[in-house]
């Protein structure tokens, strides 16, 4: 029972320094993948400081250099990112101002400020990155910065670990109702102001309207996510390969090939929807910041805010700057049986550079054969025969270098196969272009949904047939037999497993990463993942609104929602102190009482108590 | 002791800062329509609703009961004992006194298990002499995250006594019968021989406080000196030539301690009281409490 006078707060008691440094600590992830490194350092240098300037009394204390040291903070800020405008520069003038801060405090409102501080750090963690693991780690560090404000007040209270911990749980526990009720139905009153972070970092998107060599072949060891898809319906999974189908590119440059910049919106007559085999899909598709959006081979029934366009894939309205979650609906039948004369023309075009090899090859398979589907297998027969190998290290090509890498050097990756093919079949004057997407994805069985990572990118070819219509060719099939099948990754491991490929890393870690138990963690962190996007980021505005009027409960406006919120939270704070009220009722009172009453019996007999 | 009447709740200084938090945690929400920032905004906004039924609880079952004061001079510190309790099945944490009205003064004490009680001494400054009321003691605590103070008063009648402020001429008046040497042989005052030691008397100067003594951790002492002595000394309100009334008991207050430090019997002379002549404690604190109480509430007296 230590007493301590009120005008103590000379300085910070350690034990509570140490919970705050811990939470501090946790929100630092997010800045060190999207802040300029030496930020998080220098916050990290000023957190070690004080520790070590606390016993010591050591502080900033002069108004004069605190101001000289935030104006070069500014300076040096401006310096590294060129600007202060956006939410980079700005969360680092806060990590800056903070770390000063820090450095400054000593006393015990100080303390409570601190803690205040390394809230607006958690804010300030989900302007740079939401998704689940920076959202794990910045909530980690709210569940401390509580801790480290209770150890606080608790000051020379015996424990210096479990109590405080505890009793923060106990909050949390009580809270976690209130929260879920908050979320759910306190309404998402917008303020009417929106500003837009300039530029949202999207996770290693590589997804361009540009297909040029190599470009996919670096995305082979990118392990972010593009997209999750689920299967409303499970009777209704496609049965071949998924081709997820993102744009369709026409202009031909040789090994480069380009999307149109604004493709024509096209509408789907109603009678052209197709009667058997559709296959509805719900996608929850990571921000990229621009506007791609992924369907099975080939969307039919499309989402709001999104169009279809020319070539039949999907395009979002707006860029996609947060996560967005879809339904459409495809079906591999859909085709368009016309060909305009303008497309045609379009389907056909060639740049000059060509060399004559590349149009004699061209020309032989036309000779040989007297229709197209010929033209095509003796095409295919080609890079099946003439040693064409599949690496994800295919070396560089320039644009022009199409005559290198069918008479020469031959190893490549999807797109030198897609984008040689169709240019070949342009060649043999079939119209053909080439389609951008992604192909596979990993099945996840504890949360039953496909992922689909950026190494899953992929792209082939459509050549029109008069009987088909545009037909969908995979050059890649032929060369890397089974790719199709799989997600890149597990056809890369039995590719490895067969000796076909050299190990991209060492056989341990492989090992490893193939074993059961760590498959499992794996899958089950992917499925957290998922539910934290779909479930909770999902849970927007209007998502609420549509939740809110489903149950009835959003006529009557929002002020009338937020009393109601607000009238539950009451009532379940009097259940909360009644409750705790009656666990630590004295047992004593309760002998207090009896014996009050005996007094007061025997009173009546005439004894008094003595005073 | 009760508590008076219900507690009372209200925000703490750090509240603003909580408040402009959850708004910039609001405004960034719902301009970025962001559910991740509503997450964090409601899990803040749900933990500060759910500390105050935790501080509210955490003044439940604890009871304040002031202990007697020891007397203090004006101008010095009263030192009031306090004894809280818990009477609860749970240990309370951060709990606070303060006399009602006073923020200035609060003293702190970090937990009471359950069913203990703990004692802690409240000391504010003794303003004026007389006899005064506790009045009411404010219990608070801003357990556990310190956004919100809850408080309980609770009343008490529990007095103190404030002596005069000693003060003036510290030569005793030689107005004093003068005793044959032969009847006091071993007198004992300010003179060179040192003659032993006896306790401290609050109030009297420390110049001759025995501080070796205390390091050992002995209480205080006062070393004396024998010196040459004189008779008693009567010290009498009305002989003094000051007009104001506080003037002459600070006065007389000094002579007291004075008196008292030198062994010399003193007798205390006011206007309707008349203490006789002795030496001692009992004597000493009788004579100042009568110093202390003389005319309080008469006009001119304050």
């Amino acid at each position: 029972m230590s007493m301590s006078r009120s005008k103590r707060d000379r300085s910070i008691p350690r034990r509570p320094l140490l919970w705050l440094a811990a939470a501090l600590l946790f929100t630092l992830p997010p800045m060190f993948r999207s802040l300029a490194t030496w930020v998080p350092c220098l916050f990290l240098l000023a957190l070690a400081m004080k520790f070590w300037m606390e016993p010591r009394g050591y502080r900033l204390r002069f108004a004069i250099f605190k101001l000289m040291l935030s104006a070069v903070a500014l300076l040096i800020i401006f310096v590294s990112y060129n600007s202060l405008k956006g939410i980079e520069p700005a969360v680092s003038l806060l990590v800056v101002l903070i770390s000063l801060k820090v450095l400054e405090a000593h006393t015990a409102r100080e303390f409570q400020v601190m803690v205040l501080m390394g809230w607006v750090l958690c804010l300030c963690g989900f302007f740079l990155s939401q998704d689940f693991a920076a959202a794990f780690c910045l909530l980690t560090a709210f569940a401390l910065l509580l801790v480290a404000l209770i150890q606080f007040h608790r000051a020379a209270s015996r424990g210096a670990f479990w109590p405080p911990l505890r009793t923060a749980c106990k909050l949390l526990a009580q809270a976690a109702p209130l929260i879920v009720l908050l979320f759910v139905f306190f309404p998402r009153i917008g303020t009417g102001f929106r500003f837009e972070f300039r530029d949202l970092r999207a996770a290693g998107t590589g997804f361009s309207d540009r297909l040029s060599p190599g470009s996919i072949a670096l995305l082979a060891n990118s392990s972010g996510i593009a997209f999750r898809a689920e299967f409303p319906g499970s009777n209704t999974r496609p049965t071949g390969p998924m081709y997820w189908r993102g744009a369709v590119m026409w202009h031909c440059d040789g090994m480069e090939w380009r999307a149109p910049y604004a493709p024509a919106s096209i509408s789907r007559a109603p009678n052209q929807s197709p009667s058997g085999n559709t296959i509805r899909q719900r996608i929850t598709l990571a921000p990229h910041g621009a506007r791609w959006m992924f369907a099975l081979d080939r969307p039919f029934e499309i989402p709001r805010s999104a169009m279809l366009v020319r070539g039949d894939y999907i395009r979002s309205v707006q860029p996609i700057r947060k996560t967005r979650r879809y339904e459409v609906v495809s079906s591999p039948e859909v085709t368009r049986n016309d060909l305009t004369p303008y497309e045609r023309k379009e389907a056909l075009e060639l740049p000059a550079s060509i060399s004559p090899a590349v149009r004699e090859l061209a020309q032989s398979w036309v000779a040989q054969n007297s229709n197209s589907r010929a033209i095509i297998s003796s095409a295919l027969q080609f890079f099946r025969t003439q040693g064409f190998r599949y690496s994800l290290s295919p070396g560089e090509y320039k644009k022009n270098d199409l005559e290198q890498f069918l008479f020469h050097r031959r190893v490549g990756f999807c797109e030198h196969y897609a984008a040689s093919f169709a240019t070949l079949m342009r060649l043999a004057g079939i119209p053909a272009r080439v389609v951008v997407g992604y192909l596979g994805g990993e099945y996840n069985d504890l949360g039953d949904f496909f992922l689909v990572r950026q190494a899953d990118t992929h792209a082939w070819c459509e050549v029109w047939l008069t009987e088909s219509g545009w037909t969908r060719v995979d050059p890649t099939n032929v060369v890397a037999p089974g790719r199709a099948g799989l997600d890149l990754n597990s056809f890369l491991e039995g590719r490895i497993g067969s000796g076909q490929m050299e190990p991209r890393r060492s056989a341990f870690i492989a090992r490893l990463a193939r074993s059961a138990i760590f498959t499992n963690i794996r899958l089950a962190w992917e499925t957290l993942n998922y539910q934290w996007d779909t479930r909770l980021l999902g849970f927007d505005a209007d998502v609420q609104d549509v939740l809110l009027s489903s149950i009835g409960i959003a006529k009557h406006g929002p002020y009338f929602l937020i009393v109601e919120v607000l009238a539950i939270a009451v009532v379940m704070l009097v259940i909360y102190f009644g409750w705790m009220q009656f666990g630590t009722r004295s047992r004593v009172n309760r002998v207090k009482v009896l014996y009050e009453r005996f007094c007061r019996k025997i009173a009546r007999l005439g004894a008094q108590r003595d005073p | 002791m009760k508590a008076r009447r219900l507690p009372l709740v209200y925000p703490t200084a750090s509240f603003a800062g909580l408040l402009f938090v959850l708004g910039a945690m609001w405004y960034a929400a719902s301009s970025q329509n962001s559910p991740a920032v509503y997450l964090l905004l409601f899990a803040l906004t749900a933990v500060f609703l759910v500390s105050i039924p935790h501080t509210l609880i955490n003044l439940v079952g604890v009871r304040v009961a002031p202990e007697s004061a020891q007397p203090a001079f004006a101008g010095q510190e009263v030192s009031l004992p306090v004894e809280i309790s818990n009477s609860s099945r749970a240990t309370r944490h951060g709990i606070e006194l303060a006399l009602s009205g006073s923020n200035r003064d609060r003293e702190r004490i970090d937990y009471i298990p359950a069913d203990k009680a703990a004692r802690m001494t409240l000391r504010f400054p003794a303003r004026r002499r007389g006899e005064h009321e506790i009045g009411a003691l404010r219990l608070t605590s801003v357990y556990p995250l310190g956004f919100i103070r809850v408080s309980k008063k609770f009343a008490s009648a529990q007095t103190y006594i404030v002596y005069p402020k000693p003060e003036g001429d510290p030569q005793l008046p030689s107005n004093g019968t003068s005793i044959p040497r032969s009847r006091l042989e071993t007198e004992i005052g300010e003179g060179d021989d040192f003659a032993g030691v006896r306790a401290y008397v609050s109030g009297e100067s420390q110049r001759h406080i025995d501080w070796k003594a205390v390091a050992r951790g002995q209480p205080l002492m006062i070393k004396q000196f024998a010196a040459e002595t004189e008779g008693v000394v009567h010290l009498d309100f009305s002989a003094l030539g000051f007009a104001n009334v506080e003037e002459r008991l600070s006065q007389l207050a000094l002579w007291v301690i004075e008196a008292e430090r030198a062994r010399r019997p003193y007798g205390l002379r006011l206007p309707g009281t008349e203490i006789p002549p002795a030496v001692g404690q009992v004597h000493f604190h009788q004579c100042l409490r009568a110093l202390s109480l003389f005319q309080v509430g008469m006009p001119g007296s304050a």
